[in-house]
């Protein structure tokens, strides 16, 4: 055991952080293109696709890597990459389980964000229960027909490209009879409305699919095999990188401590109640335990180990944590907590610089977590069966099945 | 950076589970709580021999010279058996003497204890429960030949079995820490039954009490405060990992139950209720790892955020444990709350162990201190 950087991280924490100061944009990027520029600029200095390989047109990077970048970027304050599904899950599922020709044609513009993807996944009758999907790819000869509706779409209303369970033989079993497709999002049978979030933020969508056209060269895997390459999108998914959405926690922990001094109660600064503090210190300890805990997963990633169902236990900690961070920070704060701040509405807020305006847009947007790409209740599931190797439950659907 | 355990540590780890299996059964614990010294002075001889006692002590001095890591192992198998004895208290007083004793008081202390030859204790309580060294309210007045003290040390862990005690007390030059034998003239004693009848804890009246010159542990004043801070601090970190062992058993207990348990015509770990409870323990228990051994490789490596880390780990694990333990409780039912059945044996330790070296609003208060300065 030792939590010591090495040396050469060291030296690239150096070299990232100096990049950063040169390189961060002054000023707020205000438009798709102004984002898309930064992402090149960063893909093309080597700090997004990091853990792609490099034939792929990735960096080959390690875990550690990654996690300093990100964590660096978290400290200065740096506007985010976008593209992160195609990023983080779709190009490496693509990578794992795609075609020559479809790793030619898609990966290299997932990196460099010219082609922005969505995973189309949920539908308004299948979410938790996902294998309930009912979107149907029907084989017209040299393509598949796609008709039926998503939900919860992150960034349907800018993608160009989406990942797609769609259910290819009705006849199958619930879990079989599923096929991931590649779908142009740009084509007349697609229609993609966005969904007002409870921030008031429109980052999610619907989309509708009528007579949508799928190539058959746009099959990824094997036909009807779908459902077990959905659970290694879920697995990148899960993976997470905790280190730089920790050092965004730390950073909104030292303007919290920074309004409760601003911030007074029975003639005193909120810090020196005893009551206030106590909540402080717990918070501090609670988000230091989520570091340590990033610590231990990086350095297992670091080996080049994927991650197994443990990462469930990674993201239920999070999101659980997070919850009760931003509850805990709008109880103390009151109504200056509660104030709101305007965003444009593709961009992904960056809810953790702890500046006043964001603690609502936090608060708000911590729902989110226990409920996207596995709710809380479906990790726990998968923790008790799969890490635990607590007996299943005996489900209506798999005795039919 | 490597978060994993080395092969050493891994084989440590290992041969510490295999030895309580064997030598610690909740039986063998059960007798001792029955016994009215309450530690096996044969287990303790083999524990020497083992080389645990000596784990992190000097090599010049009977030692192996490893750390805090080493040692969080140990301690995390000894909470996992609910072991009882002066373990913890014992290995505290042995670092606070490498540290700050001179020659001649390692030379009488060091060997003696990691041979097995002698235990500590530490009277780290006054009538304060605040675990700050400037809680202490006992005193120490010059003689012609060293020191006397006076005052009422509580809550005092493992000090009837003890060879030497750690006493802090105020003398004219500020705070001082003396090396006293406990049966020296002027203590009176009084035990105390404690919920965990593997814990044994004693109130100590100390009425001028004669300490020789020489048995003045450290310098004094605001060093032998932050000796002291530092001791409460290391303490936390192992109280902290005999806490990790405890929610591991009652988390394996559980699951392990659930497993095999039938009601409703099916295994009770099926039902969402009990394996969502499961997962909840398991989630606070890798938590409780990853703050643990943060906090020991913090302290081994001289860390800037050592001392936090040592907060963080008493706090989150204190909290941590006694949940797991209750839902392993819970998750058992009525069984698991009869004397005959082993699991209250780990949720008594956790819970001893929760109030001592600082409980978790203490340490938040130190946390606080140290980050919203």
């Amino acid at each position: 055991m030792d939590l010591n950087y090495s040396p050469e991280d060291r030296a690239f924490r150096d070299t990232t952080r100096r990049w950063l100061e040169a390189n961060t944009p002054s000023e707020d990027l205000k438009t798709l293109a102004e984002r898309k520029a930064w992402h090149r600029k960063l893909y093309e200095a080597g700090y997004v696709g990091m853990l792609w390989p490099k034939e792929y047109g990735g960096w080959g990077a390690t875990a550690m890597q990654q996690a300093i970048v990100q964590d660096e970027m978290a400290k200065i304050g740096a506007p985010p990459a976008i593209n992160g599904l195609g990023i983080g899950f779709i190009g490496p599922t693509i990578i794992v389980h795609g075609s020559e020709a479809q790793k030619q044609r898609y990966l290299k513009k997932i990196l460099t964000a010219e082609e922005i993807w969505c995973q189309l996944y949920s539908e308004p009758n299948a979410g938790s229960d996902l294998a309930g999907l009912k979107t149907r790819a029907e084989d017209a000869g040299d393509h598949y027909v796609v008709n039926g509706q998503k939900i919860w779409t992150s960034s349907g209303p800018i993608a160009d490209w989406g990942l797609l369970l769609a259910r290819t033989d009705p006849k199958a079993a619930k879990h079989k009879g599923i096929s991931s497709l590649l779908m142009n999002m740009r084509q007349p049978g697609v229609e993609v409305r966005p969904l007002k979030q409870i921030t008031g933020h429109a980052l999610f969508s619907e989309v509708f699919m009528t007579n949508a056209r799928v190539e058959k060269s746009d099959l990824v895997g094997k036909l009807n095999e779908g459902w077990a390459i959905a659970q290694t999108t879920l697995g990148y998914e899960r993976g997470g990188n905790s280190l730089g959405r920790v050092t965004r926690y730390a950073i909104a922990f030292h303007q919290l401590v920074r309004a409760t001094k601003q911030l007074r109660r029975n003639g005193k600064p909120l810090v020196e109640d005893p009551a206030v503090r106590a909540t402080l210190g717990r918070l501090y300890a609670e988000l230091e335990v989520q570091r340590y805990a990033g610590l231990r997963i990086l350095s297992t990633l670091n080996k080049g180990e994927r991650p197994g169902p443990e990462s469930s236990i990674t993201k239920l900690s999070y999101t659980e944590f997070e919850k009760r961070y931003y509850d805990a920070a709008l109880e103390l704060l009151g109504p200056w907590g509660q104030m709101m701040t305007a965003r444009e509405e593709f961009e992904e807020i960056d809810t953790s610089s702890g500046e006043a305006g964001t603690w609502a847009t936090a608060f708000l947007w911590a729902r989110a977590g226990t409920i996207y790409s596995g709710s809380s209740e479906i990790q726990k599931n998968i923790i008790g069966e799969r890490v635990l190797g607590l007996p299943k439950e005996v489900r209506a659907d798999r005795m039919k099945a | 950076m490597d978060f994993a355990f080395t092969p050493d540590q891994t084989l440590l780890k290992n041969s510490a589970r295999a030895f309580l299996d064997e030598h610690c059964k909740p039986a063998a614990v059960r007798l001792l709580w029955d016994d009215p010294r309450g530690e096996s002075a044969a287990m303790w001889k083999e524990m020497a021999q083992l080389g645990w006692l000596g784990l992190s002590l000097p090599e010049e001095h009977g030692g192996s010279g490893l750390g805090m890591v080493e040692t969080a192992l140990v301690l995390e198998e000894l909470g996992r058996a609910a072991y009882p004895g002066p373990f913890w208290p014992t290995m505290l007083l042995a670092s606070a003497v490498a540290e700050h004793g001179t020659n001649e008081q390692k030379k009488r202390w060091l060997p003696a204890i990691a041979s097995g030859d002698a235990r500590g204790a530490l009277a780290l309580l006054d009538t304060d429960l605040d675990w700050n060294p400037a809680a202490v309210a006992t005193r120490a007045e010059k003689t012609s030949t060293g020191w006397q003290l006076s005052g009422l040390k509580r809550y005092l862990a493992w000090g009837h079995v003890a060879d030497v005690l750690l006493i802090p007390a105020h003398a004219p030059d500020g705070l001082g820490l003396f090396l006293v034998p406990p049966g020296a003239a002027g203590i009176t004693w009084t035990p105390m039954m404690n919920m965990d009848p593997g814990t044994r804890l004693a109130d100590l009246k100390l009425d001028r009490v004669p300490v020789r010159a020489e048995d003045r542990l450290g310098a004094p004043g605001v060093a032998a405060a932050a000796a002291q801070l530092a001791l409460v601090r290391r303490g936390a970190v192992g109280a902290a990992a005999e806490m990790l062992g405890a929610s591991r058993r009652c988390l394996d207990m559980a699951v392990g139950y659930a497993k095999i348990r039938e009601a409703f015509g099916q295994p009770i770990g099926s039902f969402q209720a009990i394996r969502h409870k499961c997962a909840d323990m398991l989630l606070e228990t890798e938590n409780s790892h990853a703050a643990v051994y943060y906090a020991a490789w913090a302290l081994d490596a001289g860390a800037e955020d050592g001392a936090t880390a040592a907060s963080i780990a008493k706090s989150y694990v204190g909290d941590a444990s006694r949940k797991v333990c209750s839902e392993a409780i819970q998750v058992h039912g009525g069984i698991g709350f009869t004397w005959e059945y082993d699991l209250h044996m780990y949720f008594k330790r956790a819970k001893a162990l929760e109030a001592q070296y600082g409980d978790a609003e203490f340490h938040r208060e130190l946390i606080v201190a140290d980050v919203a300065k």
